[in-house]
């Protein structure tokens, strides 16, 4: 190696505090976007996986358009020369008795060998040699079961031990492997048939066409076929806005990671500069000296994207559990297996650590390039970014602020518009930082001096004149906590959205079976029906059917009984608009109304159970239950259009000044318990509801956390590049008699000013962004309208963010100052 | 004896403000020639252009207005990639603050030189250390050293690659009087020796009294040629 970048690498072992700080800096940019990145793809094949396993050898699936299928078409399957194979499934969800819950799979073993023949050959062997014994017991033993191995794991149950679920218990017969990570649990069709009540019906049929297009033809009326493709793009489509709202999220962290960046790169310059005026007067070329820091910079930028890659891989570990169960909650269960180590991660990390090295290092580079070895050898510094480049940054960024209005406008056309505008708006506020600094400089100077007096007067010189260090810090600082007060915002506009919501549509006294893993039997509907004081019983039914060819969701409803009961928010008129539906007429959300371009008075075309039928859509409401489209019927248009009986839920319904009201919820309570059906009331039902919707924010807050880390060591950073740069300032300093301490205070003033300007500016930034995600990203990538509820707790909770991250930013720069200060000269030899 | 570098009005205004109004002049209209193998100082207190006349015969900067011949080239006419070249080859340059790299030993310092002159030999860089009394410390790194040791790496650094000029910036400016004495000593034997001109700025009667010839210099101006010595400063 030259002795010149030999020269500039020894920087590093020598420095170590400050090369771990940059070390750090890097590998957290890195580490988020690692994280997110191996979180969501352990999610995609974990569902991939569970998606091929159950799958089996199936090319096709047959179902209703809603609902169950009646047994009898296995008879015509049986005559039909297009299928090659086929088994009736019934495929249901049950809770355990350890809260969790699990996938219930009856199956015909006989004929499910042909699609899953893997499963069933496991699962004999797992039956300890007694394979007869054991699959006599399968057929005949009501309760008989298999589960994968991972379940009667984490159940503690062996082989002819009982479990007990949701909906009765269950007998183990023995256990097979699966590579899907999802909780299965295997029963005989006929005893699962019994178990949930479906006597006589199947969920599905899954088939292995020989001629699928023959078949479609012959089964073209009332079914609904899908190939094992469509059925993966169906479900890959369902996550979309979740992927591409992850993806935007984890950019951000990067786009932080790359200020903290070039702040490194910079701090980098500013020790090296000296370094590189010497070896200009020796005859080094400029080309060798940049070479000797791009070798340096490349050097700590694999390091940190290696180190990254590793904190990346933990991050990524972690973020599964969140990501999985968020998708799992939102969209369809998923366990997504953490994912496995590979030194490629490594590979990839120190790839990113360069690249964000090489983009973060450019300008500092051009600075480097630029050194003039005169001023150097005689001490002064590279000439700070001051007013006039201040004031060209402004510029640059107003018409960056304009560019991303255009972009926010343009997100009509495409949700990535938006994104692109909110990044712009992110960027154009970071370019105005420097002017804003110089602006605020008078209020800065007043609260610092009333603070800190001298040390607080200097402080504030500090800050609004070396703008070349500290404009980037407080533009990375900002960004994080916009990012903070923006997201903060949506999600506390969305909640109170969502508040509202409930509180106009869902106005049950009681919701009996409120999770969907439990059904209500008709009978009990029915029993309910028959007690006298109950006002209304609505039969609710939620169901995903295929629109268009995409999945959306359709409701029943009793129309009359939510007429009287619910207020709906209804994006034109009122509750009038059930009279129509209680005709006949369909509702749809406003999702539906977005995404499918469907309004009101208009006409739908969904498959029924007697081939198509044309409704019309009599209003359009809000809804927050599903970003895909909901279609909303009254119980009895359903019943003529689908023949499904099902009853999801049941919501209870009783007059406000009814006399013996408590005693008749209690009496329902009693009752539902007798069928083992769960209750909520209303309260219960709202909370559990608003509890759901704050998890599903877990890798929002996990990456606003990581934003605001990553921008702290930004601070930090520009902290020791401004000590680092002053070393004769302090001399002069200390020859004028300045103590340790209040050197020492005057780089905390530094650092709180720093943050409350970030604050100042992220207050007006981060509102912006939350009204761009308010109004633009969540109504483009979910179709639904929040509105934007002014909430003082995003702005209070970034305040103190920033006021401790600046004054813990200060920690380190601070124990420099006590070490070093008291040694300082005016001439630094 | 034919001259080495040669100067002609030259001048050097500094730009005072942002706003481009030109600030003082720190050369103005120099002259100057020196012949090769020459020891010459330039005398004159602090401020009086010294080291900005310095660091335009060794191409750091560059003239306002004028003219500086090297060897016979205009050293303007070399652009920026010619100046490096010639500092590379041709000319040793001593700080009065040593301006060692701290990241490297006292023999990388010197060895430095030798690879950026594209002549990577260990053996002159061992040799360079023990011609100014430095043998058995070529493993220090420059803050294990002390001042005295610190100038004679950068004499050792600037002699080792055989330059023809080298210009020496108060090469005593932060020693004591002992430790200049004997680093005075070396650097003006060394040239003598190796025929090397040898230019020095400085404001030290002492400094001045190893050379051949003193230029006073005062307000950015050469005044007069005189012995030091024998004025009885």
């Amino acid at each position: 190696m030259r002795i010149v970048t030999k020269a500039f690498l020894r920087y590093l072992p020598r420095r170590r505090g400050l090369s771990t700080l940059q070390l750090l800096g890097i590998a957290c940019g890195v580490a988020a976007t690692i994280g997110m990145v191996l979180s969501a793809q352990a999610a995609l094949s974990s569902f991939e996986r569970a998606v091929e396993f159950l799958k089996g050898r199936a090319t096709h699936k047959l179902t209703r358009p809603a609902g169950p299928v009646e047994e009898t078409v296995v008879l015509g399957l049986m005559q039909d020369p297009g299928v090659k194979a086929f088994s009736p499934v019934i495929d249901r969800t049950v809770i355990l008795q350890d809260g969790g819950t699990a996938r219930f799979l009856g199956v015909d073993p006989f004929l499910d060998q042909a699609i899953r023949p893997e499963l069933i050959t496991s699962r004999a062997s797992m039956s300890n040699g007694s394979t007869r014994e054991a699959a006599l017991s399968f057929l005949l033993e009501e309760a008989a079961v298999f589960t994968d191995d991972e379940l009667a794991a984490r159940l503690r149950v062996r082989p002819g031990e009982m479990f007990q679920t949701s909906h009765g218990g269950l007998l183990l017969q023995g256990t097979f492997p699966s590579p899907s990570g999802e909780p299965l649990i295997l029963s005989d069709i006929s005893n699962a048939q019994l178990r949930f009540g479906l006597r006589g019906m199947v969920d599905r049929v899954e088939l292995i066409l020989s001629d699928p297009e023959g078949f479609r033809s012959r089964w073209n009326t009332g079914f609904v076929l899908e190939s094992a493709g469509q059925q993966r793009a169906a479900l890959s489509d369902m996550l979309r806005a979740f992927r591409l709202n992850l993806e935007a999220l984890s950019l951000l962290a990067l786009f932080v990671g790359v200020f903290l960046v070039y702040n490194t790169a910079m701090f980098a310059v500013v020790s090296r500069r000296k370094e590189a005026g010497i070896l200009l007067s020796l005859g080094a070329s400029r080309r060798e000296v940049l070479l000797a820091f791009l070798t340096e910079i490349l050097l700590l930028g694999a390091a940190g994207g290696l180190l990254g890659s590793v904190i990346g891989y933990l991050l990524g570990c972690f973020l599964t559990g969140l990501v999985g169960e968020t998708i799992s909650k939102l969209y369809f269960f998923v366990q997504p297996v953490p994912p496995g180590w590979s030194w490629w991660v490594c590979l990839y990390g120190a790839m990113m650590g360069m690249g964000a090295s090489l983009l973060g290092g450019a300008l500092p580079l051009k600075e480097l390039a630029r050194v003039d070895p005169v001023r150097i050898l005689q001490g002064r510094g590279a000439s700070r970014f001051q007013g006039k480049q201040a004031r060209r940054a402004a510029l640059w960024g107003s018409g960056m602020l304009a560019v991303s209005l255009v972009l926010v406008v343009a997100a009509e056309v495409h949700v990535y518009l938006g994104f692109a505008g909110s990044f712009a708006l992110l960027l154009g506020a970071s370019l105005l930082s420097g002017q804003v600094l110089i602006w605020l400089e008078p209020w800065l100077n007043l609260f610092l001096r009333s603070l800190g007096g001298v040390a607080g007067k200097l402080a504030a010189g500090t800050i609004c004149r070396n703008l070349g260090r500290t404009a980037v810090a407080v533009a990375a600082f900002m960004v994080a906590l916009s990012m903070t007060i923006g997201l903060g915002s949506m999600i506390g506009s969305f909640r109170e959205t969502l508040v509202w919501w409930m509180d106009s549509q869902l106005k049950g006294d009681l919701y009996i079976a409120p999770t969907r893993e439990i059904q209500v039997p008709e009978g009990f509907y029915e029993e309910l029906r028959a007690l006298p004081g109950i006002g209304g019983l609505d039969p609710y039914r939620n169901t995903q059917l295929l629109y268009r060819g995409t999945p959306v969701y359709v409701s029943s409803v009793d129309a009359k009984v939510l007429q009287r009961y619910t207020k709906f928010g209804w994006l034109q008129g009122g509750n009038e608009n059930w009279d129509l539906v209680r005709q006949g007429e369909v509702i749809v959300s406003e999702s539906f109304s977005r995404r499918f371009k469907v309004r009101a008075g208009q006409e739908i075309l969904l498959d029924g159970i007697r081939g198509p039928s044309r409704l019309r859509v009599a209003a359009i409401f809000f809804d927050y239950t599903t970003e895909h489209g909901l279609i909303m019927m009254d119980r009895s248009k359903y019943l003529e259009l689908f023949g499904d009986r099902t009853i999801d839920s049941l919501v209870v319904f009783l007059d406000p000044d009814l006399p013996g009201r408590r005693e008749i919820l209690q009496d329902v309570v009693r009752r539902a318990q007798v069928w083992g059906l769960p209750v909520a009331t209303q309260g219960e039902f709202h909370a559990q509801i608003l509890e759901f919707f704050d998890s599903t924010f877990a890798v929002t807050r996990s990456m606003r956390i990581i934003a605001v880390v990553v921008a702290f060591f930004g601070i930090a950073g520009a902290l020791l590049t401004l000590f680092m740069e002053r070393q004769r300032d302090f001399g002069i300093y200390r020859a004028l008699g300045f103590s340790t301490s209040r050197v020492a205070s005057m780089t905390l003033m530094e650092g709180l000013g720093m943050g409350l300007v970030s604050y100042a500016l992220s207050v007006a930034v981060g509102t912006a962004l939350a009204w761009v995600l308010i109004y633009v990203i969540n109504l483009r990538s979910f179709n639904w309208t929040v509105f934007f509820h002014f909430n003082w707790g995003p702005y209070l909770i970034t305040w103190a963010t920033a006021t401790i991250g600046s004054l813990a930013a200060a920690v380190y720069p601070i124990w420099r100052v006590w070490r070093t200060y008291p040694q300082m000269q005016i001439r630094e030899e | 004896m034919t001259s080495i570098i040669r100067v002609e009005d030259l001048w050097k205004r500094y730009d005072g403000r942002e706003d481009g109004e030109q600030g003082a002049a720190a050369l103005r209209g120099t002259h100057m020639e020196i012949r090769a193998g020459e020891i010459v100082a330039i005398y004159g207190r602090s401020g009086s252009g010294k080291t900005t006349l310095l660091n335009i015969l060794a191409g750091l900067d560059r003239p306002t207005r004028g003219l500086v011949w090297v060897e016979g080239r205009e050293l303007d006419s070399l652009g920026d990639k010619g100046r490096a070249e010639f500092r590379r080859l041709r000319l040793g340059f001593i700080f009065q603050f040593f301006n060692l790299l701290p990241t490297l030993t006292a023999f990388e310092n010197v060895y430095l030189s030798l690879e950026l002159a594209g002549r990577p030999v260990p053996g002159l860089a061992r040799e360079a250390l023990r011609s100014v009394g430095l043998e058995g410390k070529a493993d220090r790194y420059p803050h294990e050293l002390s001042g005295g040791e610190q100038q004679r790496v950068a004499i050792a650094r600037a002699v080792v690659k055989g330059p023809s000029i080298i210009l020496a910036d108060e090469p005593t400016g932060n020693l004591d009087t002992h430790t200049a004495d004997q680093v005075l000593g070396i650097l003006a034997a060394r040239c003598r020796e190796s025929g090397t001109t040898l230019v020095m700025a400085t404001h030290s009667p002492r400094a001045s009294s190893v050379a051949d010839r003193v230029l006073r210099m005062e307000d950015g101006l050469i005044l007069a040629e005189e012995s030091i010595v024998g004025s009885g400063h």
